[in-house]
């Protein structure tokens, strides 16, 4: 029983860091244009629009963050095997995987504007120096709640894969979590803010992003103070409820039926999401309408 | 030829000299395993590999992926790469499934494959969540008149100038699928090499198994995370960008993508059980 409630307080703990995570890692991203919305940052100026919004993209976000993930875990269990406290071992971890990341940081910058330079598009020392201690910054955060998180399923719940195989495999589900849910809110409603609010980006208006904030030009620092009020919160919530999940239904049921009880309470789980799933599509097309006639009557 | 005079791509055409090689590799690659090896565990294992294979080759061209276009709301789909979301699921479920494995390989695989879904239907949900609440945009297909599953019409929910946008529930329901196959395939080629490594380690290192257990799941898990890019990266490649999930016609494809994804397994399976069953 003992173990059961220490093991229920380890999964609470992780879901918690992983939201933490999720967060950090989402507003770093957006702030970098990490994800698939670097594709406008690099167009705009081929479209004649320059800017001085930080484009950091050479990388997928999964891959990206499933490099510092593994890199910050490797380091902290090295220094774990060298009998180094794991609090302290993770912190030097992240922090030594946070400077990979910012040198990752600087080249990409450097490298994806300079490529622009047939455009006019000039290479912003000082987007360079404010922009990437930012996004340094949130990655520490998310590298290393996300290594502690892996330490949690390793050393407290005993999964059997070591610190540096856990990161990359939870650092790649992070940047899928966090592209796949906060892309499309960076990408669509920040770049394209001049653009109707409930529609799609017409495909016409590629490239088009908005430059310019309510005094100057508009930078990356406003688009993670953007992407922080939803985006950066939801891929949280998202990333959390995957590990939270994932380890509460194997802490409490896996006992069960050898092993069955988590399988069968891992299938309720999706039944259940994807009821909420649907009635977010149902509530949606009642209460936004249709933006034509169906194409029935539209052909009648 | 030149690129220039080359033919146009064939949609879903299977290239018949080219799937012939194709099964030739893979049979000489079994056969010279079986060769090497003997009819025994070694041998069983590449067959596992080579489905787990299949199986993610499979599963990804169900995961409904927009890329760039769905991160404007120009596309349905999830707003990432094929391989990278598919990889997500897959090794998430691929941890569930690894920490499962004592449990017996049906029941591993399962939990594999059930831990890679929730991934999916977390994400998903999340996905329409944004559009819905976040931007005011519903889900629409671009390639259906009607939802297949649910039967609701597609095209007056698609705003102007788009193809479309967020995920229908068939996509969603794609991509729950999607998780389901990845995490069961990235368990299996799991288990099947963690089944090889424990066996043959001990005497080939000179150490208990008890020892050796340690350096035989860091192998068996590295090697099923690399076949698991290889897999979804071969489905990637087949599936050209973006996909809506089963409903679009990009998804019948998927023969080709199962014998790639059979012979990349087939030629990494060989050199993952070689390493210790020579």
């Amino acid at each position: 029983m003992e173990s059961i409630v220490f093991g229920i307080g380890i999964t609470a703990l992780a879901g918690a860091l992983a939201t933490v995570a999720g967060a950090a890692e989402n507003t770093e991203s957006d702030i970098g244009s990490q994800g698939d919305p670097n594709s406008q940052v690099q167009l705009a100026p081929q479209m004649g629009y320059l800017h001085r919004i930080f484009n950091k993209a050479i990388a997928g976000e999964p891959p990206a963050w499933g490099l510092w993930i593994a890199l910050g875990a490797g380091i902290a269990w090295a220094f774990m095997a060298m009998q180094v406290n794991p609090i302290l071992a993770i912190v030097l971890g992240a922090a030594l995987a946070t400077f990979v990341q910012g040198v990752y940081a600087t080249t990409a910058y450097l490298g994806r504007t300079a490529s622009l330079a047939k455009f006019g598009q000039p290479v912003f020392v000082d987007v360079l120096k404010s922009m990437t201690t930012v996004t340094m910054a949130h990655a520490f955060v998310a590298i290393f709640a996300t290594v502690t998180v892996c330490h949690l399923m390793n050393a407290a719940l005993g999964h059997p894969f070591p610190l540096p195989l856990l990161g990359l495999v939870w650092g790649i589900a992070l940047g899928a979590a966090g592209s796949a849910t906060g892309n499309p809110f960076y990408g669509k409603e920040r770049q394209y803010q001049n653009q109707k609010y409930g529609a799609g980006v017409p495909i016409a208006a590629s490239g088009n992003i908005v430059r310019y904030a309510e005094a100057g030009e508009r930078n990356s620092l406003d688009n993670g103070w953007f992407s922080a009020r939803l985006g950066g919160p939801a891929s949280g919530v998202c990333f959390g409820l995957i590990v939270f999940l994932e380890l509460w239904r194997t802490v409490l049921f896996e006992h069960i039926a050898a092993g069955w009880g988590a399988i069968i309470i891992g299938i309720i789980i999706i039944l259940v999401f994807m009821v909420i799933d649907r009635y977010i599509e149902v509530w949606a097309r009642k209460n936004y309408g249709p933006y034509g006639k169906p194409a029935e009557e539209a052909s009648s | 030829m030149s690129a220039i005079g080359a033919k146009p791509a064939a949609g879903s055409a299977m290239d018949m000299t080219a799937t012939i090689i194709g099964i030739i590799i893979l049979l000489v690659i079994i056969a010279a395993t079986y060769f090497l090896v003997g009819p025994g565990m070694a041998f069983m294992a590449l067959i596992g590999v080579i489905a787990g294979g299949i199986l993610i080759g499979f599963g990804v061209h169900f995961v409904p992926v927009g890329g760039a276009p769905a991160a404007m709301g120009q596309a349905p789909g999830i707003a990432t790469g094929v391989a990278m979301l598919a990889a997500g699921a897959g090794l998430a479920g691929l941890f569930g499934g690894a920490w499962a494995a004592e449990l017996g390989i049906v029941v591993a695989t399962v939990t594999g494959a059930v831990g890679g879904g929730l991934m999916m239907a977390i994400t998903c949900m999340f996905v329409n969540f944004i559009y819905v609440f976040g931007m005011g945009i519903p889900s629409a297909s671009g390639k259906v008149a009607r939802d297949p599953i649910t039967g609701d019409t597609q095209a007056e929910f698609k705003s102007q100038g788009t193809e479309g946008h967020g995920l229908p529930f068939v996509s969603y329901v794609g991509g729950v699928i999607g998780g389901l196959f990845g995490g069961a395939g990235g368990t299996l080629i799991y288990l099947m090499l963690l089944e090889v490594y424990t066996e043959e380690l001990p005497g080939m290192m000179n150490a208990l198994p008890g020892q050796i257990l340690p350096i035989a799941v860091t192998l068996a898990g590295i090697f099923a995370i690399g076949m698991f890019l290889v897999n979804a990266v071969l489905a990637a490649y087949n599936i050209t960008g973006t996909i809506e999930g089963p409903h679009d016609p990009k998804f019948k494809r998927f023969p080709r993508a199962i014998v790639a994804s059979a012979i990349a397994s087939a030629v990494c399976g060989m050199v993952a059980i070689m390493i210790v069953a020579l």
